[in-house]
C-alpha cells in the first residue's frame, strides 16, 4: 500500500479534516472490474466512480452483479481483472479490515449486528479503526483509554439519536425491529468517520415513510461530504435521492448519468424498469 | 441510585467479602476449597475472554495449567528458584505455549480448533509421562511452598484471592471497553467483524496468550495448593471443567463464570453424591443448559425477571434528528 | 516387522471407520459430532459385556454392538444435533455433542469400570498367531468392507442417493419433498451401527474400555483431515497412515509419544494441504 495515500488516521482527539474540505480527488472507482466464480461471469468490464459528496445509486435486476460489485468495493472479493482504486491508488490487494481504516464503510442486505449486545454497544463497535487503545492499555485500565471509550461512545450516542435509533439505545439488538436493524447498520458504518459509504438494499422491508426518513439521511451524509453508495430495488427512491445512477445487467454497465437520462434510457426500461 | 453507584457498591462489597473470607470461612477445609476458587478462577478469568467473549471453543486449557504447574514445581523445587521468580516464568511459559498453540490453531474452522486444543491436552500429558528425568514422570513432584508470609493457608488464600482480583480486574477492563464489544464481533458475526476493522486473527491470538499466561499462574499456585502433582492430577476432564464453567455462566460475562466456577467447584464438594457422578454431572449440565438457555444460567435469570416484571417496551418511530446527525458527522470527537 | 505393519494397519483401520463414521453424519448435518469416536467405544464394552456379562454368542453379541451403536447414534441426532441445528448460533452443536460425549463416557466409566477389560475371541486361535491374529485381521476387514458397503449403499440404493442429495444442497433436497429431518436420523442411526460394528470389531485389540471414546474421536478425526473430509478413501488413506506411522514410531521409539506423533502428522499434511490428501477444496469444514 503506498504511503502517498492520505489516511484518515490521526491523533484521537484532533478534529477530523470534514470531508467537504478535502482534495476534489477523492474518489473510490471500479476500473473496468471483472469477476467470475467458476463459469460464472459475475461482472464484466464494470467502471464505476464513487464521488466524495455525492449519492451514487447502482441498480439492476437480480443477479446483474450488485452486490458483487459492492463486495469487491469493501474488499470482501479479489477482482480477476482492472483495478479498485481510492484517490488514485491501487487497493485491489488490500484487506477489508485496512480499507475500514482508509475510510470505506459498508451495510449489510441482511444486518449483520451483534444480537445479545444493546444498541449503543453495537453502533460503537463501528469506531474500531481509529480508536487508539491496544489490548494492554485496556487491560491495565489506563486512564486514556476510558476517556477515549467515553468519546467514542457519546459520539455513537450522537449518531444513534442522529439516524431516529435515542430511544432505543439500551435495546438488545436482537430485539429491534427489521427497520430499526438497518438504520442501526448505518449508524455503526458512521462510527467509523467514513468518506465513502456503502449501502446494500438499506430500504428492503422499510415503510414508505421510514425510505423518506433513509432519503433524508442519506442527504444528510452527502451535504456531510461523504460518498454513497446506494444499491436498490426502490428504484423512485434511487431515482429521487441519487446524484447520479449506475445500471447493471447481467454484468455490464448498461447505462450511467444523471437520474432522468437512466429513467428514461430504453435498454433500461426494457431489462429492468418495465413499460 | 444511578447503575454506576450500585455497581461499585456491589464491588466494595464483594472486595469486602472476599477479603476477611478466612474469619468467616468455617474450617481449614472451606479455606482450601475457597483457595482452589481463586485457583481455577485465575485461569477461568483469562479462558473466559477466549471461550466466552471470542467465542473460540478451546477445550486444552489443561494442558497449559499442566505446563505452569510442572515449570513451578521444577523451577521452584528442583532449580531452586525463587518463589516469586518462578511464578512469574510460569506464567510467561504458559503465555507462549499459548502462542506456540494458538499460532497453527486459531485459523481452523471451530471443530478443527476444539480438536486441536484437546490433542494439546494429551500431548501435554504424554510429554509430562515420558520426560521422567524432568517431571518425575508418573510419580509427579512436590509442589514448592512460598515464602512467609503465603506459607500458611490464611497467607496462601491472600495471594490467590489477590491474584484473582488482579486477573478479574484485567478481564473486566477488556471486557467492558471497545476490545470487548470487538472480541464479541468475532464471536458473533466475524463478516461485521472485519467490515469494522477488527484483526480476527490477531485479535484471538492476543486473548488466547493472555489465557495461557493466567492459565500458567494458576499452574503454579495450583501446584503450591495441592502440594504434590502427578499426571492424573491434569486429566482432560479438567479442561472441560473449565469450559462448562463459562459456558455454564454465560458468554459475554464476567460475573456469570466466576459464579460458575464457584458453584461447580464447591457442588461436588457440598452434594456428596455430585462427587460420585463427576464428570457426568458435567456433561450433563453442559448438555441441559445448551439446549435449555445457550445463553447461560445467567441470562435465563434475566429473561425470569423479565417474565415477572417486564419492563415496557415502547415502540416509538423512528425519527432521525437531522441537525444532529450533520455536526455528528461534521464534528470533532 | 511384519506384526509391525499389520497392528499399525489394524489400529489404523479402526480409525479409518471411525473417518467414515465422521464422513456420514457429515453429508447430511455438516456437523462432526465429537461423540463419533463413542459409538465405536460402545460397541466394543457392550459387545464384552454380552459376551462374558450375559455369555451370549458372538454373532448375538455383534448385533448387539450394532443395535447399541445405532441407537446411541439416532440419541446423538435427537438430542444433540436437530434442536440445536436450527439455532442462529454456529458452534452450538460442539457444545451439545461434547456434553453428550462426557456424559457417555463417564456413565460407562461408572458402570463398566476405569479399567480396560478383555474382549473375548469371536473366532477359535492361539494367541500365537502372531500376525495372523484376528485382533489385527478383523478391523482391517471390516474397514474395507465398510468403504465398499458405503460405495454400494451411495450409488445403488435410493437412500444413499437420497444421502448425497442432502450432502449436496439440502435446501433444495428440502424443496424436492425429501424429509430431510428423518434422512439425517437415518444417516445418524446408520452411522451409529456402522461404528458399534467397528468398535465390536476391533475389541480385541483395543480391550473393552470408557476412555477409548474420547482417543478414537481425535484419532478418527485426525484420520479424517488428513484422508479429507467428504472422502470414504481418503478416510482409509489417513487411517492407515496414521497407524502405520504410529507402529513403526512405537517400534523405533518406544510408545510415549502416541499422540505427539498423531498430532505431528496433521500439522503437516494441514500445512501443506488444507484440505488433507482427497479432500475437495469446496466442502467447507466446520
Amino acid at each position: 500500500m503506498s504511503s502517498t495515500v492520505s489516511l484518515p488516521v490521526g491523533p484521537a482527539f484532533a478534529p477530523p479534516v470534514a470531508a467537504s474540505t478535502q482534495q476534489a480527488a477523492a474518489t473510490l472507482e471500479a476500473n473496468d472490474i471483472g469477476k467470475h466464480f467458476g463459469g460464472i461471469h459475475a461482472l464484466e468490464g464494470v467502471s464505476l466512480q464513487l464521488r466524495a459528496g455525492e449519492v451514487h445509486g447502482l441498480i439492476g435486476p437480480n443477479g446483474s452483479g450488485k452486490t458483487t460489485l459492492l463486495n469487491l468495493l469493501s474488499g470482501y472479493y479479489q477482482p480477476n481483472s482492472g483495478v479498485i482504486r481510492l484517490d488514485g491508488e491501487d487497493l485491489s490487494t488490500a484487506t477489508v479490515q485496512h480499507r475500514s481504516r482508509l475510510g470505506i464503510a459498508r451495510t449489510f442486505q441482511k444486518p449483520r449486528l451483534l444480537p445479545t449486545l444493546p444498541v449503543l454497544d453495537n453502533a460503537v463497535l463501528g469506531a474500531w479503526p481509529h480508536a487508539r487503545a491496544g489490548f494492554l492499555a485496556t487491560a491495565f485500565g489506563l486512564p486514556w483509554v476510558g476517556r477515549e471509550d467515553r468519546a467514542l461512545r457519546a459520539r455513537a450516542v450522537e449518531l444513534l439519536h442522529g439516524v431516529g435509533l435515542g430511544h432505543v439505545l439500551r435495546r438488545r439488538a436482537n430485539l429491534l425491529s427489521h427497520a430499526e436493524q438497518r438504520f442501526l447498520e448505518i449508524a455503526r458504518g458512521l462510527a467509523m468517520r467514513p468518506r465513502f459509504i456503502l449501502l446494500d438494499e438499506p430500504a428492503g422491508g422499510l415503510t414508505g415513510h421510514e425510505i423518506a426518513n433513509l432519503g433524508d439521511v442519506i442527504r444528510t451524509l452527502r451535504d456531510g461530504g461523504i460518498g454513497v453508495l446506494l444499491v436498490e430495488h426502490h428504484t423512485d427512491f434511487v431515482f429521487r435521492v441519487c446524484d447520479r445512477v449506475t445500471t447493471l445487467n447481467v454484468g455490464r454497465v448498461i447505462k450511467h448519468g444523471a437520474p432522468d437520462e437512466v429513467r428514461n434510457d430504453a435498454e433500461v426500461i426494457r431489462v429492468y424498469l418495465g413499460a | 441510585m444511578t447503575a454506576n453507584l450500585r455497581t461499585g457498591i456491589a464491588l466494595a462489597v464483594a472486595l469486602l467479602l472476599v477479603a476477611t473470607l478466612p474469619r468467616w470461612a468455617g474450617d481449614q477445609y472451606q479455606l482450601h476449597l475457597a483457595a482452589l476458587i481463586c485457583v481455577y478462577w485465575i485461569l477461568i478469568a483469562g479462558l473466559n475472554l477466549v471461550v466466552g467473549y471470542t467465542g473460540q471453543l478451546s477445550i486444552g486449557h489443561v494442558g497449559l495449567l499442566a505446563i505452569g504447574a510442572y515449570a513451578f514445581a521444577i523451577l521452584a523445587g528442583k532449580m531452586g528458584w525463587h518463589p516469586a521468580a518462578a511464578l512469574i516464568a510460569a506464567g510467561a511459559l504458559g503465555g507462549l505455549c499459548g502462542l506456540a498453540l494458538g499460532l497453527p490453531s486459531l485459523r481452523l474452522p471451530g471443530f478443527y480448533f476444539a480438536m486441536a486444543t484437546m490433542a494439546f491436552a494429551l500431548i501435554v500429558g504424554e510429554i509430562v509421562l515420558a520426560q521422567v528425568g524432568l517431571t518425575g514422570g508418573g510419580v509427579g513432584l512436590p509442589g514448592p511452598v512460598f515464602p512467609a508470609p503465603f506459607d500458611t493457608p490464611h497467607g496462601f488464600y491472600y495471594l490467590v484471592a489477590a491474584l484473582a482480583v488482579l486477573t478479574t480486574w484485567l478481564s473486566w477492563n477488556v471486557a467492558r471497553r471497545l476490545w470487548g464489544i470487538g472480541l464479541m464481533s468475532i464471536r458473533d458475526n466475524p463478516v461485521a467483524a472485519q467490515a469494522v476493522g477488527v484483526p480476527l486473527f490477531r485479535a484471538k491470538l492476543t486473548v488466547f496468550v493472555f489465557s495461557g499466561i493466567t492459565a500458567g499462574i494458576a499452574g503454579a499456585t495450583f501446584s503450591s495448593l495441592q502440594s504434590y502433582i502427578t499426571p492424573d492430577t491434569f486429566v482432560f476432564e479438567l479442561s472441560l471443567f473449565f469450559f462448562v464453567c463459562i459456558i455454564i455462566g454465560g458468554r459475554g460475562s464476567i460475573v456469570g463464570p466466576f459464579l460458575g466456577t464457584v458453584v461447580l467447584t464447591a457442588l461436588p464438594e457440598l452434594v456428596a453424591p455430585l462427587a460420585k457422578l463427576g464428570n457426568f454431572f458435567y456433561g450433563l449440565l453442559l448438555l441441559v443448559v445448551v439446549l435449555a438457555v445457550p445463553e447461560g444460567i445467567g441470562r435465563m435469570v434475566e429473561v425470569v425477571i423479565e417474565r415477572v416484571r417486564p419492563r415496557v417496551v415502547s415502540n416509538e418511530p423512528i425519527e432521525p434528528d437531522l441537525p444532529r446527525l450533520a455536526r455528528a458527522i461534521g464534528a470533532p470527537s | 516387522m511384519f506384526t509391525v505393519v499389520v497392528s499399525g494397519l489394524a489400529i489404523g483401520m479402526l480409525y479409518a471407520a471411525v473417518a467414515l463414521v465422521y464422513n456420514v453424519m457429515f453429508s447430511t448435518s455438516k456437523v462432526l459430532s465429537v461423540t463419533t469416536g463413542h459409538i465405536a467405544m460402545l460397541g466394543g464394552v457392550f459387545g464384552a459385556w454380552f459376551m462374558t456379562g450375559l455369555h451370549l454368542h458372538w454373532v448375538i453379541g455383534l448385533a448387539g454392538a450394532i443395535a447399541v451403536g445405532a441407537l446411541f447414534g439416532g440419541l446423538t441426532e435427537l438430542l444433540a444435533i436437530r434442536r440445536v441445528l436450527n439455532r442462529s448460533d454456529e458452534h452450538l452443536w460442539l457444545l451439545s455433542t461434547l456434553a453428550l460425549a462426557t456424559m457417555v463416557q463417564q456413565a460407562v466409566g461408572l458402570w463398566w469400570g476405569t479399567e480396560p477389560r478383555p474382549f473375548p475371541r469371536l473366532i477359535d486361535q492361539t494367541f500365537s498367531a502372531g500376525a495372523l491374529d484376528q485382533k489385527f485381521w478383523l478391523p482391517i476387514a471390516l474397514a474395507a468392507l465398510m468403504a465398499i458397503g458405503l460405495e454400494v449403499f451411495y450409488r445403488r440404493t435410493l437412500f444413499g442417493k437420497l444421502f448425497l442429495a442432502m450432502s449436496e444442497d439440502a435446501f433444495a433436497a428440502r424443496a424436492r419433498g425429501v424429509s430431510t429431518d428423518r434422512i439425517r436420523v437415518l444417516s445418524y442411526v446408520l452411522s451409529g451401527a456402522l461404528g458399534g460394528l467397528a468398535g465390536f470389531a476391533a475389541g480385541q485389540l483395543t480391550f473393552a474400555y470408557f476412555a477409548l471414546g474420547l482417543t478414537l474421536t481425535l484419532n478418527g478425526f485426525i484420520a479424517l483431515a488428513v484422508g479429507g473430509l467428504g472422502s470414504n478413501v481418503g478416510a482409509l488413506i489417513g487411517g492407515a497412515a496414521l497407524g502405520l506411522l504410529n507402529a513403526f514410531a512405537s517400534h523405533w521409539f518406544g510408545g510415549s509419544y502416541q499422540q505427539t506423533i498423531a498430532v505431528g502428522l496433521l500439522m503437516v499434511v494441514l500445512l501443506l494441504k488444507p484440505e488433507g490428501l482427497l479432500g475437495s477444496k469446496n466442502v467447507r469444514p466446520v
